[in-house]
């Protein structure tokens, strides 16, 4: 490019002089790796999208405002992108990269996207090491089957006390630096350092490690999900260095797991509960949404879901997914929540779905939520999720033979 | 194989080594020089069947027929297990594996003699052994579904049948066949006969079974978890009335009849192979070809000396036609699904079908060491690498005699 002069530099001719070298090879001579090499080894890419559009009644607040009454609401479509590949003795290297929308984005104002995976992680036969934006790892103990990840977050999930309430994604994802520990895939230990969004800004910077904890859980063997009665079960700890006035620190511990009712591959029902503890703040009352965060608190939530599949394939599901929420020093602040939703399969991986979701809150707790305590929603949607892997060379890890038999990445 | 090599020993006559040992006695006093002082040119140019006989494909014993007291029966237990099977060196794959080896064990049994195998399945997924090319009862076909219930975690089948007719043949799992024999459930079946046309014409010494086949490692580890885990569903369901009482007729896609077929499809059945559940077919992609389960340059070497003839059987065990071509010699193609042809035929390639098996005599005539290989060079490759795959070496023993000097080296990459 050098050659041209500058008016050359705005044809299309140096442009596609631009686009006709490798680009890889183009950015590696911008930004090499740390031992520069030959990127012969085309990786497996993977390409994960989930669609969610829903349109909504009712009056939901966030955020102390009222968001949309009626509304269309597409907030948790997501795109994610990844690469893996082998690496010597048998070691799985591989990224991720994603964004969704966040609730905001419905707006079209503020937040369109939430990156909410960017990470680099490295797996061997029994350890994984994780870095970079990802679930928040005291998040997903349990995973509750509502329409969106947000509906009912403050009974379902640990709140980040560092968030200002603006971005409900803050709750679920984090920048997460994790060390996991398994016995034949099945049983797992999580070690991790996290930053937890601080959209408050009250931490000491906007991107340190305020967040530490350990997880254990246990996975029932891969495949036989409709038949275990225990399918999985957890319990984990987090400390969170959270410096204010009424909160010197903050201790979170959580328990759950998930069993099945009626053991079945065509009529399944199982049921799921998670019960979580805050502890360690003295506030005795909320001054915004982030209080309401760090206060001392237990959030329990439990759901039913009955899962009708006749011919080995998804029919229909129906669950009922409900939450109460108690402040341990702060009176009139209790709540509650509760879901119905449904999803009959149209198609491998697409769904028709509805849900009806109400939550009521106590005087204390509804000031902050401009005074309304009670909140009803009602939604109807479809819901596309795809995955696609091109090049595929790497297996997933858990698995039949894996967890039975030697383990072998592919 | 242990069990069968132990009654291996005790009928020397049917093992491989036995078999070889005995030939040797009497082929060790031919001499280099005679062989070649016969010209098999000049014999087979001598016209072997004139007539064209329709009758030549009865089997010489009624495959309905049951043993008589006091009649051999030799008797084989293979036992059907997971394990780990190295290709090449740095790639290993979970494998279905008989007796443990990948591809299994080698049969050989005398023309007309009894055989039993007591097949044991000692995994969730459902086998059996279909012996191609062998003219058995129909019941001992081993087509799961459609001769014999595939044979289940734990159980035991035994196939009892008459080995007809002589020749190369060769035996696989019949359930699922892509992914099975992929996964390693094939071997060489080799019914001796009483009289060997090849060994009067050709006479020889050694000889070697080469089955040819091909896998795409990550299918195969793929399409085993699926199934493995719908078959872990399935064992759980055999202990379950309950879950027997509903999954009844609606899991595997197992039918009566077509009628019961079509009727599931009206009530909402959809078949696996619909676009809404499949989307585009992905059809394997092969990253490894193999002579008798490993890639060059793992492969076995082929050994001969001057002036000796080695037959070797090639079996098209696997999917994909290969072109296997020697350099340097001509050989005789004499057997063709296990029958002698009426004509040996010289060639330099010969193409091996999948579900064929060709019997080539290779005389030692000119002394070095020589590529055997597919010539479809696509099949020379380890994983998209040249050189590997389908590929061996004919070494002559005697080779410094004449002068030629071996380099000893094997090249892995280029
Ligand atoms: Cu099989």
């Amino acid at each position: 490019m050098k050659h041209f002069t500058k008016n050359f530099a705005k044809t299309l001719l140096v442009l596609t002089g631009v686009f006709t070298r490798p680009l890889v090879a183009f950015a590696m001579q911008a930004q090499p790796v740390p031992i520069p090499e030959s990127m012969g080894t085309m990786p497996q890419v993977e390409i994960d999208g989930t669609g969610i559009a829903s349109v909504n009644y009712g009056n939901p607040i966030e955020n102390g405002k009222v968001r949309y009454a009626p509304g269309i609401d597409f907030s948790d479509s997501s795109l994610l992108i990844g690469g893996a590949q082998r690496l010597y003795n048998n070691g799985i290297g591989s990224l991720g990269f994603g964004v969704l929308s966040p609730d905001e984005g419905n707006a079209g104002t503020t937040n369109p996207l939430f990156v909410h995976q960017a990470f680099v992680d490295y797996q061997a036969e029994s350890a994984e090491f994780l870095i970079g934006r990802s679930d928040n790892r005291a998040s997903h103990l349990v995973d509750f089957p509502t329409l969106r990840e947000e509906d009912l977050i403050t009974f379902t999930n640990p709140l980040d006390p560092f968030s200002n309430g603006s971005v409900l994604e803050e709750h679920r994802y984090a920048n997460v630096a994790s060390f996991t520990l398994n016995q034949d895939l099945t049983y797992f230990e999580d070690f991790h350092a996290q930053h937890l969004i601080d959209s408050q800004g009250i931490g000491s910077t906007s991107t340190s490690l305020n967040s530490f904890g350990a997880h254990f859980e246990y996975l029932c063997a891969p495949g036989m999900e409709p038949l275990s009665r225990v399918v999985s079960y957890g319990i984990g700890y987090e400390y969170e260095t959270i410096s204010q006035p009424s909160t010197r620190g903050l201790n979170q511990v959580s328990a759950g797991g998930l069993i099945n009712l009626n053991q079945s591959l065509v009529d399944r029902v199982d049921f799921r509960a998670q019960d979580l503890v805050n502890f360690g703040s003295s506030l005795k009352s909320f001054q915004n949404l982030n209080d309401t965060y760090q206060a001392s608190y237990n959030a329990i939530a439990g759901s039913v879901r009955y899962l009708h599949n006749p011919f080995g394939q998804p029919g229909y599901q129906i669950s009922l997914t409900g939450g109460y929420r108690s402040f341990f020093g702060i009176d009139q602040a209790g709540s509650w929540g509760l879901a119905v939703t449904a999803a009959k399969r149209l198609g491998e991986g697409f769904d028709l779905v509805a849900q009806y979701a109400t939550q009521w809150r106590a005087a204390n707790l509804a000031a902050q939520y401009q005074g309304q305590t009670s909140e009803n929603v009602g939604q109807i949607g479809l819901v596309f999720n795809f995955s696609g892997t091109f090049n595929p060379h790497i297996s997933p890890r858990r698995t039949p033979l894996n967890t039975q038999h030697q383990y072998i990445p592919d | 194989m242990a069990d069968n090599e132990k009654r291996d020993k005790d009928e020397s006559h049917l093992s491989r080594r036995g078999f070889m040992s005995l030939a040797g006695t009497s082929g060790a006093a031919i001499g280099a020089s005679m062989l070649l002082s016969r010209s098999p040119t000049a014999l087979a140019a001598e016209p072997r069947a004139t007539t064209f006989d329709p009758g030549t494909t009865t089997p010489d014993y009624p495959p309905r027929q049951l043993p008589k007291p006091g009649e051999k029966i030799h008797e084989f237990d293979i036992d059907l297990a997971i394990s780990v099977h190295e290709i090449v060196p740095g790639v290993e794959m979970h494998a279905f594996t008989y007796n443990g080896t990948y591809p299994g064990p080698e049969f050989r049994v005398p023309e007309g003699d009894w055989v039993q195998v007591n097949f044991t399945n000692r995994t969730s997924e459902l086998h059996t052994i279909h012996w191609h090319g062998v003219q058995v009862p129909c019941e001992m076909d081993g087509v799961p579904l459609g001769t014999q219930w595939p044979v289940g975690l734990g159980q035991t089948f035994k196939y009892l049948f008459r080995a007809q007719p002589a020749g190369t043949h060769f035996y696989h799992c019949h359930n699922m066949t892509t992914l099975h024999v992929q996964a390693g459930m094939f071997g060489a079946f080799i019914i001796e006969p009483k009289v060997d046309p090849v060994k009067k014409l050709f006479p020889y010494e050694r000889e070697y079974t080469l089955l040819l086949s091909e896998v795409d490692t990550h299918l195969v580890q793929t399409q085993m978890n699926d199934m493995l885990k719908m078959m872990g569903q399935m064992t759980a369901m055999n202990q379950s009335a309950k879950l027997m009482k509903e999954m009844n007729g609606r899991m595997m896609g197992w039918f009566q009849d077509k009628n019961a077929f079509l009727n599931a499809v009206k009530s909402g059945y959809i078949p696996p192979y619909v676009s809404s559940r499949v989307g585009a077919a992905k059809p394997p992609s092969f990253n490894f070809f193999m002579i008798n389960g490993k890639s060059f340059p793992m492969t076995d070497a082929l050994s001969i000396r001057s002036g000796e003839n080695i037959r070797v059987r090639l079996v098209g065990a696997g999917a994909m036609p290969h072109y296997m071509h020697l350099h340097g010699h001509d050989f005789w193609h004499v057997c063709q699904d296990g029958s002698p042809l009426a004509n040996p035929v010289k060639m330099n390639t010969i193409p091996i079908f999948p579900g064929t098996t060709s019997d080539i005599i290779i005389q030692g005539t000119n002394p070095g060491m020589w590529h055997f290989h597919d010539h479809s060079d696509l099949s020379t490759t380890n994983n998209g690498q040249f050189p590997g795959g389908m590929m061996t070496m004919l070494m002559y023993e005697d080779a410094d005699k004449y002068g030629v000097k071996v380099p000893n080296v094997i090249q892995v990459s280029s």
